[in-house]
């Protein structure tokens, strides 16, 4: 019966960014929150194994302010109790100072069988979150999972990697990121929303992990973000045959070199 | 004063329109060709909670509250009205019973509502001027042991679909309206006898028919509320049904904004997106404008339901508002997409259609504007 632990991002939903179009820089006034689409995924299968297995499945999240938004949401969807970290240092955090927090407080709150996350955030994608929690909390890390199952205190699962597929097993406390096509988060019911303002979540203060100042200093920084839009050229072939429009394309696509 | 939603209400609205978009987005189109009555859907509804949204927690169900349950059909409605038609005439069946209903009539027939193994209608329409009126007036008739109905309902919702209805017969055809109570038929009761399934202009899948009733016996036990309450009853639930229809309608008409949107921005002419063009971002500013205003409006009303408070006037107000300019919408809607937007291959026929059922269909007897103005002196 496993113990999993999921590690989530509240992420703001890129569905509500504008880019403008001046400076292409990101407007995101009027953006909604949301649980990173790859962490519903690590979500769902923690839930999904513990219906399955037995067990106890609680959530993690280290945010800005803002992560508070998320509590309920990440309740809804099967955790028994979420713990969360908010902390000003999450807005410009790259994954070393993410790992870094997520380690401390998992180190506070014990031992987990299995830790899930997503394989990427919705906003960053570094794909780094998963690998550097195992390196810091010195437990092996299963990567690009898209199958996983347990048998007693073996973990088996399957990694999608490039151009096979590897089945692996482990023993003992795994790390383990997941790919979206493992499962099809559910859209939690109305009761199941209801009940999560009954379920317990607890606040997590950083002063109290014990970190140093520079391991909330970020490596990469963020310098700027910008939108990409794609550019119509407007070229237009009026010559009088289409043999001949048809050409100058050719001509024209080849010379981007598109054929 | 706080227009925001409260997180709760939030999640359920997110959690609707994740539904729409998985079981509604794929089936819209097919629905609206084939009218077949979506039963897939409507158990994927129940798994979910949504025919029991208003019910409380003691007969199964979420007890969620009328402002959730209004976001709830908005969010339905952007991809299938017909659906949210569906969910609506069974919940104010569901609320009729769960307002006027003995605590056995509850026991009996609410916990299979909220779960969705029994769907409801609403049977208050009549060929007559007003229920109760004319030669196909549904006449009870008292008996030593309950009731008889005979006569007709009309354009009765989820008929054929449904396993129990609130039906609404007068005690005194000479009295009409005025005698008109109200009753829990079963589906499958002798003499109930559900006509062809109308052909209707929209909201294809949400079965409509009249339902002829023959001779049929009811116990004592089928009276809901008092005799002679009926006009109350179904003023009341109406008025309830047409905050809920205002939120189908709101969400039919940002649907048709949204749609329209996308479309002026890559529709190109002259160079540029239409977007860009003053004429189009008037037609889009004012349907968003439109939209918006309804939306507060019809979540003001809905707290009033929740919190028990008179919400009839806002109601009228919100219904008023909508009859108005509902089509309005979609003809401005389908301005913005040109030729385009007429075409079948567009969602917005539909969208019209669906628009036109929710205003035309569900509209009660009285005109909304009476009240509003009755209030005013």
């Amino acid at each position: 019966m496993p113990k999993c632990l999921v590690c989530y991002k509240w992420t703001l939903d890129e569905q509500d960014i504008k880019i403008r179009p001046e400076d292409l820089s990101l407007d995101s006034s009027r953006a909604k929150g949301k649980i990173s689409d790859f962490d519903r995924n690590a979500i769902e299968e923690a839930a999904l194994l513990v219906e399955k297995n037995g067990g106890a499945v609680d959530a993690l999240s280290y945010g800005t302010a803002t992560v508070k938004q998320s509590l309920k949401d990440a309740l809804s969807r099967g955790p028994e109790k979420v713990f969360w970290v908010a902390d000003a240092s999450a807005e410009n955090a790259d994954a070393y100072v993410t790992a870094n927090v997520l380690a401390a407080a998992i180190r506070k709150l014990g031992q987990y069988d299995m830790i899930l996350c997503g394989e990427g955030s919705s906003d960053l994608f570094n794909q780094q979150t998963a690998q550097r929690l195992a390196a810091l909390l010195g437990l092996p890390c299963l990567s690009f999972v898209q199958k996983l199952s347990v048998e007693g205190d073996v973990v088996k699962a399957t990694r999608k990697l490039e151009d096979c597929q590897e089945d692996v097993t482990v023993k003992g406390p795994v790390v383990i990121s997941v790919l979206s096509e493992i499962n099809k988060p559910r859209i939690p019911t109305m009761r199941q929303v209801l009940g999560a303002a009954k379920k317990p979540n607890e606040e997590i203060k950083i002063a109290d992990l014990g970190l140093k100042p520079e391991a909330l200093e970020p490596k990469a920084v963020r310098k700027s973000v910008k939108g990409f839009v794609m550019q119509r050229k407007n070229v237009i072939y009026k010559e009088s045959s289409a043999a001949d429009n048809v050409a100058k394309l050719k001509a024209s696509l080849a010379s981007e070199g598109l054929c | 004063m706080n227009f925001e939603l409260t997180e709760e209400q939030q999640l359920i609205g997110q959690s609707a329109r994740d539904f729409a978009k998985e079981y509604l987005e794929p089936i819209a189109v097919e629905l609206d060709h084939t009218g077949e009555f979506p039963k897939k859907v409507v158990a994927a509804l129940a798994k979910h909670d949504f025919l029991g949204l208003l019910l409380p927690g003691t007969v199964g169900g979420a007890e969620a509250g009328f402002v959730s349950y209004v976001e709830v059909i908005e969010n339905l409605s952007r991809y299938s009205a017909a659906v949210a038609s569906i969910v609506n005439n069974h919940t104010i069946a569901a609320y009729a019973i769960q307002n006027w209903g003995t605590a056995d009539q509850k026991k009996e027939y609410l916990p299979g509502m909220a779960k969705g193994d029994t769907l409801g209608g609403f049977a208050i329409f009549e060929h007559g001027p007003t229920p109760g009126v004319g030669p196909d007036a549904l006449v009870a008739t008292k008996h030593d042991v309950g009731y008889v109905l005979n006569g007709k309902k009309a354009f009765v919702r989820n008929a054929g679909e449904a396993g129990v209805y609130i039906v609404f017969a007068t005690m005194d055809p000479a009295a009409g309206a005025k005698a008109l109570t109200a009753f829990i038929v079963k589906a499958d009761a002798v003499g109930v006898k559900v006509g062809e399934k109308l052909e209707t202009m929209g909201l294809k899948g949400c079965p409509v028919a009249d339902i002829t009733f023959e001779n049929v016996v009811l116990a004592e036990t089928a009276l809901l509320g008092a005799v002679n309450q009926g006009v109350a009853i179904s003023a009341q639930a109406l008025a309830v049904a047409s905050v809920a229809e205002a939120a189908q309608t709101v969400g039919i008409g940002q649907a048709a904004v949204e749609h329209a949107a996308a479309y002026a921005k890559q529709r190109v002419q002259f160079g540029k997106p239409v977007a860009v063009l003053q004429a189009i971002q008037t037609l889009l500013a004012e349907v968003a404008t439109d939209c918006h205003l309804a939306r507060l409006g019809l979540q003001n009303a809905a707290l009033l339901i929740e919190e028990g408070k008179p919400f009839e006037v806002e109601a009228a107000m919100i219904k008023s508002f909508l009859v108005r300019l509902g089509s309005k919408m979609l003809l401005d809607t389908c301005q913005v997409e040109g030729g385009f937007g007429y075409s079948e291959t567009m969602p917005l026929p539909r969208l019209f259609r669906d628009i036109a059922g929710t205003n035309l269909l569900d509209a009660p007897g009285d005109f909304p504007e009476k009240l509003i103005a009755a209030s005013i002196a």
